[in-house]
């Protein structure tokens, strides 16, 4: 098959029209102490401390910003073990007790709405730091320095598209929460000082469109929010082609959106603004999705961060069949990462664990059909970069950009001769640096 | 309680790939696409046709199997009567046998179909590492070769105007129209009543086979198109050059095996270049080619000489330093400069003729 091809099956009807259960209670959670942006940390508190919902437990040290750890139920706190982290590392976790009572710590309160009205955007700049809030929507870029821009901005793009197969919980957490998300980029509109914001979401999900609006226009009508429906197709999440499709602006590959005067954040994240801001609360529970053609119940749950995975696939009463091989992934199945072990934990950045069959693909002799030419949305030549690699010519490598690739793996998908085309251009990136 | 945890695999992103596709699907589409050119060159030529066919893929088959085996002996691999790189299961072989027996003129004698088979699968396929890896499409080879090798004994049966072809007809005087009172451009169209190569002549149905290959998106349809319309672009300007009818552009792309070379053998995605502009301007090249080959050469025929010679130019499409999925400006310039400066070489070239 030649021809150019952005559609991916999408699987989201295991999921999409499942409400959000609540699994708020593990009997312990893990927080973890390091990321894949931050490598060291100090804590503050030590085994068999009690500690309170919402309590700053320790900090983790990034390259060039900080990062405060809160404790997300209120317990004691255990050891500090090693757990795999959603980047297939393993980090050092922190386990604190349940103790069931939640008990608030004196941080989280309330802020009335007089207060946020008179919030200059150092002011939220500020909270949003302290409560360590970061791209939810698995970028883990710390948000604060985002909403810090000092570029003027014209339009705030919400992102929530949510291209990447499978994955539900954006789209629940729109339809049972329209209030919270908007309220949260009524904040982000205030900080940057915008009049005008874009919802995206995908021309498909109707739902979230009719709930969107109908909030719009009963709650908020003093705000210049537009819901707009983009296009059906992969990856229409990635912000470029996002604010391309929404705006008619390219932002070309190595210069950051504001300085086009558009700033885009994801619908997660919003929510986490909303929270920081009207709860003082750090991200301490999340909408998240188990999924996939393995697992035996797919359901969206609401979870404690630090909960493992797991108690989670437990609640969805296991696995489908033990006796078939699985691939357990977190993050969405085109870019997500495949991890060895169910004994992941959930962070703030993941939105979903994938359990699929093992399928061993057969690959055959490329044919160059072209479709991955075609089909790729940075335009890049996948099957050239796959033929540098294999010959390991660097020049070509650098002379076809591969440094530009975004891995959306949409070329492994469109791939006639099922070759793992993606892998290659990862190859050729790590080659050149 | 202790859940029982199947067997995790760590694989690497993405973990899905589209359903329904596969070389073999590609391939077979070509296939079942031929098919009505197939059953209309055996309804018209009967056992000669049934003849060159069998010969024709049987001995590819043959050819590629024993090479294998060869191969896989120098190897020392252990003989098995199922051999892994053979490629019969996935229609490549039978697709290229069945073109290539097309384009033979029906007459062929068998051992003239078998010795172009065998070589144009081992030199124009095997030799360079099988499926995938050929440089030059295996059909046009075989007929190139069996062409320039046993030309005299490749004739034409139907005796119309005594077994010569539109254009080897109109070869010697290129702008007498006269010459092709013989054929009309109906006939031309429908296959009817026309001598040529046994599965080129009914226009019609290569068409037919050619909207179902781009139904099932099965080819790049951008090449069949920029190459026909190159060869009625330059035939339209010499026309209006030489003050000579319509019929002549009709006349040129409707003839000599230029449709069904257009859309079963430039299309071959293996030897054509991997971008959408470079498809283009190879179609343009190629449609260059053939008219260049058809009024100037010697042979009155230019479409197997033209895809084997941009065969070997379809790497420098692809350079690394000039190759891009999209159409720039720039590239708009360049290329509507060299299709003006094509049409002025072909009419200063007609000049002298």
């Amino acid at each position: 098959m030649i021809k150019k091809s952005k559609k991916v099956k999408d699987y989201k009807l295991l999921t999409k029209a499942l409400p959000t259960l609540r699994y708020l209670d593990p009997h312990s959670v893990f927080i973890h102490l390091q990321n894949s942006r931050c490598k060291t940390y100090d804590v503050s508190v030590k085994e068999g401390d009690r500690v309170l919902f919402g309590e700053q437990i320790g900090v983790r040290h990034g390259g060039f910003f900080e990062q405060p750890v809160h404790a997300t139920v209120s317990g004691t706190v255990g050891k500090i073990t090693k757990k795999l982290h959603r980047t297939g590392r393993k980090v050092d976790v922190i386990e604190i007790k349940n103790d069931f009572l939640d008990t608030p710590h004196e941080s989280v309160y309330d802020r009335p709405d007089a207060i946020i009205e008179k919030m200059t955007q150092a002011d939220m700049v500020e909270i949003v730091k302290e409560k360590s809030l970061v791209g939810l929507g698995g970028s883990g870029f710390p948000t604060y320095i985002k909403l810090g821009t000092k570029e003027k901005i014209n339009t705030i793009v919400i992102n929530a598209v949510e291209c990447e197969p499978y994955l539900s919980s954006d789209y629940r957490l729109i339809l049972e929460h329209p209030e919270e998300v908007i309220t949260g980029l009524k904040y982000i509109m205030q900080a940057l000082n915008v009049d005008h914001a874009l919802i995206a979401i995908k021309s498909m999900k109707n739902p979230l469109y009719e709930v969107l609006t109908q909030v719009l226009e009963v709650r908020f009508p003093e705000l210049n929010i537009q819901v707009v429906k983009l296009g059906n197709y992969y990856p229409q999440g990635w912000e470029v082609e996002m604010f391309e499709q929404a705006l008619g602006i390219r932002v070309p590959p190595g210069e950051l959106p504001t300085k086009y005067g558009i700033i885009g954040f994801n619908v997660s994240t919003t929510v986490g603004v909303f929270d920081a801001i009207k709860h003082n609360l750090p991200v301490t529970k999340r909408h998240f999705t188990i999924t996939g053609d393995a697992v035996k119940f797919p359901q969206n749950i609401f979870v404690r961060v630090g909960t493992s995975v797991k108690e989670l696939i437990d609640v969805c009463d296991g696995f489908l069949d033990v006796e078939e091989d699985i691939v357990i992934v977190m993050g969405g199945p085109m870019m997500g990462t495949s991890v060895t072990t169910s004994d992941v934990v959930v962070s703030k950045t993941t939105t979903s664990v994938i359990i699929l069959k093992d399928i061993q693909y057969k690959e055959e002799q490329c044919v160059r059909c072209g479709s991955c030419v075609y089909s790729c949305p940075t335009h890049l030549q996948p099957v050239q970069i796959m033929n540098a690699v294999k010959r390991n010519d660097k020049d070509v490598m650098k002379g076809l950009n591969a440094n530009e690739c975004i891995e959306c793996g949409l070329c492994a998908y469109v791939c006639t001769s099922k070759i793992h085309v993606t892998d290659y251009v990862r190859k050729a990136k790590k080659l050149i640096g | 309680m202790e859940t029982v945890i199947p067997k995790i695999i760590r694989r690497t992103s993405p973990y899905l790939r589209r359903p329904k596709a596969n070389v073999t699907r590609m391939m077979r589409d070509v296939t079942i696409a031929l098919l009505p050119v197939t059953i209309f060159a055996i309804y018209k030529f009967g056992m000669a046709a049934v003849m060159i066919i069998s010969v024709s893929i049987l001995s590819m088959m043959a050819a590629e199997y024993i090479y294998y085996q060869i191969v896989d002996k120098l190897d020392d691999e252990k003989f098995k009567w199922k051999n892994k790189s053979f490629t019969l299961y996935n229609f490549s072989t039978i697709t290229s046998g069945l073109i290539y027996a097309l384009i033979l003129p029906d007459a062929t004698p068998w051992f003239v179909v078998m010795i172009g088979a065998v070589f144009g699968v081992v030199f124009g396929k095997l030799i360079f590492g099988g499926l995938g890896q050929n440089i030059f499409n295996p059909a046009a080879l075989g007929r190139v070769f069996v062409l320039v090798s046993f030309g005299t004994l490749m004739v034409f049966d139907v005796d119309t105007v005594a077994g010569a072809t539109p254009l080897g007809v109109i070869n010697d005087d290129i702008f007498n129209l006269a010459l092709l009172s013989d054929f009309s451009i109906m006939n031309l169209f429908t296959g009817m009543a026309i001598p040529g190569s046994i599965g080129e002549m009914s226009v019609i149905l290569i068409l037919i086979g050619g909207v179902y290959l781009a139904l099932r998106t099965s080819f790049e349809v951008r090449i069949p198109i920029a190459y026909i319309g190159t060869v009625a672009l330059l035939a339209g300007a010499v026309a209006i050059y030489k003050g000579i009818s319509y019929e002549y552009v009709l006349f040129h792309v409707f003839s000599g095996g230029l449709i069904f070379g257009a859309i079963f053998m430039a299309t071959d995605p293996i030897t054509s270049p991997l971008t959408i502009p470079g498809r283009i301007y190879f179609g343009f090249a190629l449609g260059f080619l053939t008219f260049i080959i058809r009024i100037f050469g010697a042979y009155p025929e230019g479409v197997m000489f033209a895809i084997l010679i941009m065969n070997m130019f379809v790497s420098s499409f692809d350079y690394y330093k000039w190759t891009n999925s999209k159409i720039t400006k720039r590239q708009k310039i360049i290329f509507s400069i060299v299709v003006l400066l094509s049409i002025a070489v072909t009419l200063v070239g007609v000049s002298y003729v």
